[in-house]
């Protein structure tokens, strides 16, 4: 028999078993959409801030090489406009600078004059503590206007060292020995690069918000296929074989969907297949089985008749019609099992449930039986236990596992009745029986319901039919109970079923 | 394992973008950095009737000083005359010198103006060779070997100067001990822009 998935059946608790899973993919920490959503903003936050900060730097030396290039530009036009005699006197110098201070663009400046041992200034130190010495020796080593960004005290300054050459012939000039300092806060460039600095960062952190949208979208489009596809898978797995997804695109995933549209084509066939097989297969059996009954009935009519009448015969002859009878008997014993497991197979056997006294229902199957007429099978029936049960299907059961018990185990056979509670709180009717003889091997045990199952492979013929386990099993399952083999520590073999009381319950 | 590595690179990457930015936020301070040239002075210098002379700075460097020739009272006056050829010539070599080695005046000593070369008595006589190619000789009167790197530059200068507007000459002294030094002024000299 192939485990076939079913329709309909046990979809209700699988579904409501895995909500958790899905709910908990929602919030996965390295899940798909996050890394999707990750990847997106590190891309944007690098691009963005690779941009931002490119453009800042760019924007930001500019904005400094045009007002220092000003600033320096503009002091030497204003130093080159002035005079001085050779010796630089200190007296006079002081209102030269205010001059070139007052005059100071865009924005005013401190003016220093150092010359020898003069130091002068537009201000009121005559020496300036932001000018740093390396400034200074570079003016005074090379006659070159040079300038210098001084933080000091948290205030940027440009200071500018402007040396003085003057002319001693048309063509040449000779320094002067006086430099000219300016410095100059740069507050409003602070402010503007300030302000470059804020609109860059401000330009980036929107981007990156920006960046979330498509990245959601791609995260979307990437997982909702995905989950479609989860979701068809789960729904072939309780069954549904008729499953499919919709195709949308022509990407990747759209392949994805349509491989597995194919798939659960192909496996719904296959399936289709099987069934029918397995029904033509059962169809045949039970067939067989109602041809086999018509002859079967002739043919035990007639070794009847035989038997009555081989005493007469001589003794070879006899022993064949004998033989011929009991072998007859047998094949209609098969036959008759053959045909209770096809309607089991067919699902057309029906559970006439009766409210019964059960001690009574197996005493009067041990009687009808004859079993109790010896010491054969010893019954310990607890009186006043009922139950709802098919009262002919419960007969079969007892009959067959009492018979198999007799023939395969070992006198006494013993019957125990009891009730019980399954773990889930379920009230049950136990029924034991057990014998005194080998016991059944270990590793028959898993297989010792199957049909024509033999645990002993030599004995090839037995009395029964090699159905009789397959059919009781059956029927206690129609009951909506289970039957369990096994071993007795002290020895022999015990099998036990299990039966709700309440049948209605169970099945319902 | 298979996790981690995508992580480090990741942070790699966020490092990476990190850097630009935090490598320059604001202004920083800067070096001192070149920007044109220098800033030529109106300085009244006449060639006609003034030398320049080079004293020392408190720091040792050499400064010019712009004198007028003539106007000092005493022994200067004997060398106004004009030139040989009879026309108004500039001052000659010989009275840079003498005005060189009368040493700086209050102005120049207000300015922390100083010489390093020794008093020399008045009417000492000092003798420039007939120049010949770029090379001007002169003999002093002396001992070169009591003058120190300063003092040799001081005369350098102010002779180089005294006979080329650019100083570009190379100047020998001679002493009173027979010593002699030569050497160029060096003074960075440039082209007005």
């Amino acid at each position: 028999m192939i485990p076939l998935p079913r329709r309909g059946r046990n979809t209700e608790p699988a579904e409501g078993r895995r909500t958790g899973p899905e709910e908990r993919s929602r919030v996965r920490a390295f899940g798909l959409r996050t890394r999707l959503l990750a990847a997106f903003l590190l891309v944007a936050a690098v691009s963005a801030g690779t941009t931002s900060a490119l453009t800042y730097r760019e924007a930001r030396n500019a904005l400094l090489k045009t007002a220092q290039d000003t600033a320096v530009s503009t002091f030497r036009e204003q130093v080159q406009q002035t005079g001085f005699g050779l010796p630089v006197q200190e007296e006079g110098m002081e209102e030269v600078l205010r001059d070139l201070a007052r005059k100071g663009k865009p924005r005013p400046w401190v003016v220093f004059a150092e010359y020898g041992s003069v130091r002068a200034s537009s201000g009121e130190n005559p020496v300036s503590t932001v000018i740093t010495p390396g400034l200074r020796r570079a003016a005074l080593a090379n006659p070159y206007g040079s300038f210098e960004r001084v933080v000091k005290d948290g205030v940027l300054y440009l200071t500018i060292a402007m040396p003085t050459v003057f002319r001693t012939g048309p063509y040449d000039t000779l320094p002067s020995g006086l430099v000219l300092y300016a410095v100059m806060r740069m507050t409003d460039e602070q402010i503007n690069v300030d302000a470059l600095l804020t609109a860059a960062r401000d330009g980036a952190l929107p981007g990156l918000a920006v960046a979330l949208v498509p990245g959601l979208i791609a995260a979307r489009s990437v997982l909702r296929p995905v989950r479609e596809l989860r979701r068809a898978a789960r729904s072939m797995g309780s069954g549904r074989l008729d499953t499919r997804i919709a195709v949308r695109g022509n990407d990747e995933l759209a392949d994805l969907a349509d491989t597995f549209n194919e798939s659960a084509a192909q496996l719904e066939d296959s399936v289709h297949e099987l069934r029918e097989a397995e029904a033509r297969a059962r169809r045949f059996a039970s067939d067989v089985s109602h041809e086999l009954r018509t002859p079967l009935a002739g043919m035990l009519a007639v070794t009847e008749v035989l038997d009555e009448d081989a005493d007469h015969l001589d003794s070879d002859t006899a022993r064949a019609v004998r033989l011929v009878s009991a072998e007859t008997g047998k094949l209609a014993v098969l036959v008759e099992d053959l045909m209770e497991i096809s309607r089991f197979d067919a699902r057309a056997a029906e559970l006439n449930a009766d409210e019964v006294d059960v001690a009574e229902t197996i005493r009067k199957t041990l009687q009808n039986r004859h079993w109790t007429e010896d010491d054969r099978v010893h019954a310990e029936l607890p009186t006043g236990i009922r139950a709802r049960l098919d009262p002919r299907r419960f007969d079969v059961v007892i009959a067959n596992l009492v018979g198999n018990a007799l023939r395969h185990g070992g006198a006494p056979v013993t019957v125990r009745l009891r009730t019980g509670e399954r773990p889930t709180g379920t009230p049950v009717l136990i029924t034991e029986v057990a014998d005194r003889g080998p016991g059944i091997h270990p590793d028959s045990i898993p297989y010792i319901f199957d049909r024509f199952y033999k645990a002993d492979a030599a004995r090839t013929r037995s009395a029964g039919s090699g159905l009789g386990l397959a059919i009781t099993q059956e029927n206690v399952r129609l009951h909506g109970g289970t039957i369990r083999a096994g071993n007795l520590p002290e020895g022999g073999a015990v099998f036990t079923v299990e039966i709700p009381l309440h049948a209605e319950e169970a099945t319902a | 394992m298979r996790r981690t590595r995508p992580h480090r690179r990741a942070a790699a990457l966020a490092v990476a973008a990190a850097v630009p930015l935090l490598g320059g936020c604001g202004i920083q301070e800067s070096d001192v950095i070149e920007a044109g040239g220098p800033a030529t002075v109106e300085a009244f210098y006449n060639r006609s009737e003034e030398v320049i002379l080079f004293f020392r700075t408190p720091d040792g460097r050499l400064n010019p000083v712009i004198r007028t020739v003539g106007s000092s009272p005493g022994f200067g006056d004997e060398y106004t005359e004009p030139g040989p050829a009879g026309t108004i010539g500039p001052p000659t070599t010989e009275k840079a010198i003498a005005e060189l080695l009368t040493g700086p005046r209050p102005k120049d000593r207000a300015a922390g103006l100083t010489t390093a070369l020794p008093p020399t008595r008045p009417g000492a006589t000092i003798k420039i060779d007939p120049t010949s190619g770029s090379t001007v000789t002169t003999h002093l009167p002396f001992p070169l070997k009591d003058l120190n790197t300063t003092a040799l530059r001081q005369l350098t200068c102010t002779i180089a100067y005294s006979k080329d507007p650019g100083g570009r000459l190379t100047v020998k002294l001679t002493g009173q001990d027979g010593g002699s030094h030569s050497d160029t002024c060096g003074l960075p000299s440039g082209t007005p822009g």
